[in-house]
């Protein structure tokens, strides 16, 4: 089996030709999302969701640190950009920052209480932490709005300099958040893929081998920590944005739950994209499933199971094997060497 | 003190409840290190399955519905306290042939797998009985109130604690004074020689997640006249029970039930200062207590640390 740690080709690189494939999707997508029965919004929340995923995927799948309180810092960011454009004034950058610091925040002060922690006592108590926010969330009528949320979050208009774009069109907000998307994907490429990137998977690996190599285990295991959270809450100010609101659903166990079953159904454990194919099953098999069956997750959450039992690696790991098994492809080298 | 006394007693029948939720999981996370994430579905489930069996439910309607109905709530109700759990433990087994899959495996995909299952139960009692809110009759023999030096408790609580304190004993009897409670302990402590002595270890597998799962179903049935019977009820209870599992240890049974004691305390005193974060007080326990010692209060070393 293919495991995170092989190093792809190009690994080093600032851009792949996965990257620019990527891009040269995302760029076309509002051409195309129409004519397959899909519609603009879906996008915006697909490119979203990717961003928070593939920052949980450095956490997850890269450090093997199993966080179950992740929706905790998605929506720390999405209060943060609310309660910024409420109380200090509409601005879209002061509103990313605001929900990038304080989702980094939490995360700091939380990833210093679970990074000597591991396994299940890892998930765990990061599993409690955001419980605790999600509860605070509730409850904190005054600041957050309690089981409604904050409401009529506006969507800043985005000032370049040389020209000003409003987002509340959707068209031009999905551009805005695509382009968030491919700076997050090169930048976790790069992450992943640097010293750091691999001492963190040594750390997956073996947590006390690698100390004893001479890593601090716990400033790696703080970091990802910190970094994944982070994303997480930049994606969440970015749904704020394309909500208009932010509520405390999105903070819930059910959701951290499932950001865990997209990144795995992905095959965020055998690889980079991993996450993203997730994302986009979960999205597509919400809507078409959803249209019909109203029972939808029943068949999503059989389908989970079906993947944990026979294909823990994932969707980006089967398409890594029938890759294999096409024929013109050389018959298969050692694992260690092969493209993740 | 004494306008605190209520709220220590509301507490401490709390924590026999709670313990009653986590006795099932307990023994599942002990006996076979996968964390039951379904178990909250399964308490669900064990209560539909008894509010089916009390009150026709599917048969309603025809000749055998009508009948069943004549028969005195009382009978009915003890049928449902005995066949929903067991209803609940068959499931159980049939997720055990899924979880299967994963033995050996990093205890994260038994967490997932049961996870995925939990999902898929919900939505089974969505399409089962419906969406809305549903309650259990109960008989008039342990319905209504009871007034004890001077205050009024509800008699079905009582009832429920009691019944908690019962299944606590059984339970431990059970473990700790039976052959079956011996070879179950034997197969959580070294798998391999309990095969090599000519034990069935799959089968046995088999039937302590049944249990477990049948545990669950009970707790469902008890606990359903007091919490309220609805399709995403299975969350709300696999919390408490994770939680105090990890409060008291893995693989611990005193500490399991200590800890269910504690976390009802907790809830229920905070209950008497501010009611609204009443919930919120057993999560800052745990992050208190796992702070300080990783294993619980009486874990000790198990093959979910790795």
């Amino acid at each position: 089996m293919i495991t995170l740690s092989d190093i792809p080709p190009r690994a080093g690189a600032w851009l792949t030709p996965q990257i620019v494939v990527f891009t040269a999707i995302l760029a076309t997508a509002p051409l195309w999302l129409g004519t397959i029965g899909l519609y603009q919004y879906l996008g915006i929340e697909i490119a979203i969701w990717m961003i928070y995923a593939l920052g949980f995927n450095l956490l997850f799948g890269y450090g093997g640190l199993h966080s179950f309180g992740h929706g905790a810092y998605l929506g720390i960011g999405a209060y943060a950009f609310g309660l910024f454009q409420h109380h200090v004034g509409v601005s879209l950058w002061g509103g990313l920052l605001a929900a990038v610091f304080a989702a980094g925040i939490a995360g700091a002060l939380v990833g210093a209480a679970v990074s000597h922690r591991r396994g299940i006592y890892f998930a765990l108590l990061t599993n409690a932490y955001g419980q605790v926010f999600w509860f605070s969330a509730i409850k904190l009528h005054w600041l957050t709005g309690g089981e409604d949320g904050l409401l009529n979050i506006p969507r800043p208009t985005l000032d370049l300099g040389f020209a000003r774009v409003d987002l509340n069109d959707n068209m031009a907000l999905y551009f805005f958040v695509a382009t968030a998307l491919v700076v997050s994907v090169v930048l976790l490429w790069r992450i992943a893929n640097s010293p750091f990137g691999r001492v963190l998977q040594a750390v997956r690996q073996n947590e006390s081998r690698t100390a004893f190599v001479g890593y601090d285990v716990w400033w790696f295991k703080w970091a990802a920590f910190v970094i994944s959270t982070l994303f997480a809450g930049f994606a969440g100010g970015l749904f704020a944005m394309a909500q208009e609101s932010a509520y405390p659903d999105i903070m819930s166990l059910h959701q951290s739950g499932l950001i865990v079953m997209m990144v795995l159904v992905g095959g965020g454990l055998v690889g980079f994209w991993g996450p993203v194919y997730g994302v986009v099953l979960y999205f597509v098999a919400r809507d078409v499933l959803g249209t019909l069956t109203e029972t939808w997750l029943l068949w999503y959450g059989l389908m989970f199971m079906a993947v944990v039992m026979f294909r823990p690696e994932g969707l980006a790991g089967a398409l890594h094997v029938s890759a294999r098994r096409l024929p013109f492809r050389a018959a298969p080298r050692r694992a260690s060497v092969g493209p993740a | 003190m004494s306008t605190l006394l209520p709220h220590i007693f509301n507490g401490l029948t709390l924590g026999l409840l709670f313990a009653l939720i986590a006795l099932g999981f307990t023994l599942i996370v002990g006996v076979m290190e996968v964390i039951n994430l379904a178990h909250g579905s399964l308490f669900a489930l064990g209560a539909y399955f008894a509010l089916t069996i009390l009150g026709g439910g599917w048969i309603e309607g025809t000749a055998v519905g009508d009948w069943w109905m004549g028969v005195p709530l009382g009978a009915r109700y003890v049928l449902a306290l005995a066949f929903g759990p067991v209803l609940a433990g068959v499931a159980g087994m049939a997720l055990e042939l899924c979880v299967r899959r994963t033995y050996g495996k990093a205890p994260l995909y038994g967490l997932l797998l049961t996870f995925g299952a939990a999902l898929v139960i919900e939505e089974a009692i969505r399409v089962g009985w419906g969406t809305g809110e549903k309650s259990l009759p109960l008989p008039q023999a342990i319905n209504g109130a009871v007034l004890i030096g001077g205050l009024i408790f509800s008699w079905y609580k009582l009832f429920a604690a009691g019944f908690a304190l019962i299944a606590i004993a059984a339970v431990w009897l059970f473990l700790e004074r039976t052959p079956y409670g011996a070879i179950i302990k034997a197969g959580a402590h070294d798998s391999e020689m309990v095969r090599a002595l000519g034990y069935d270890l799959s089968r046995l597998r088999s039937l302590v997640f049944g249990l477990g799962s049948a545990l669950a179903g009970l707790a469902g049935v008890v606990m359903v006249p007091i919490w309220g019977l609805r399709p995403h009820l299975g969350v709300d209870v696999v919390i408490p029970a994770f939680l105090i599992i990890a409060l008291g240890g893995v693989g611990s049974f005193w500490g399991a039930v200590i800890a269910a004691i504690m976390v009802g305390l907790a809830v229920g005193i905070t209950g008497a200062y501010a009611s609204a974060w009443s919930m919120m007080s057993m999560y800052l326990l745990l992050i208190a207590v796992v702070s300080f010692r990783s294993r619980g209060l009486f874990g000790r070393k198990s093959a979910l640390e790795v």
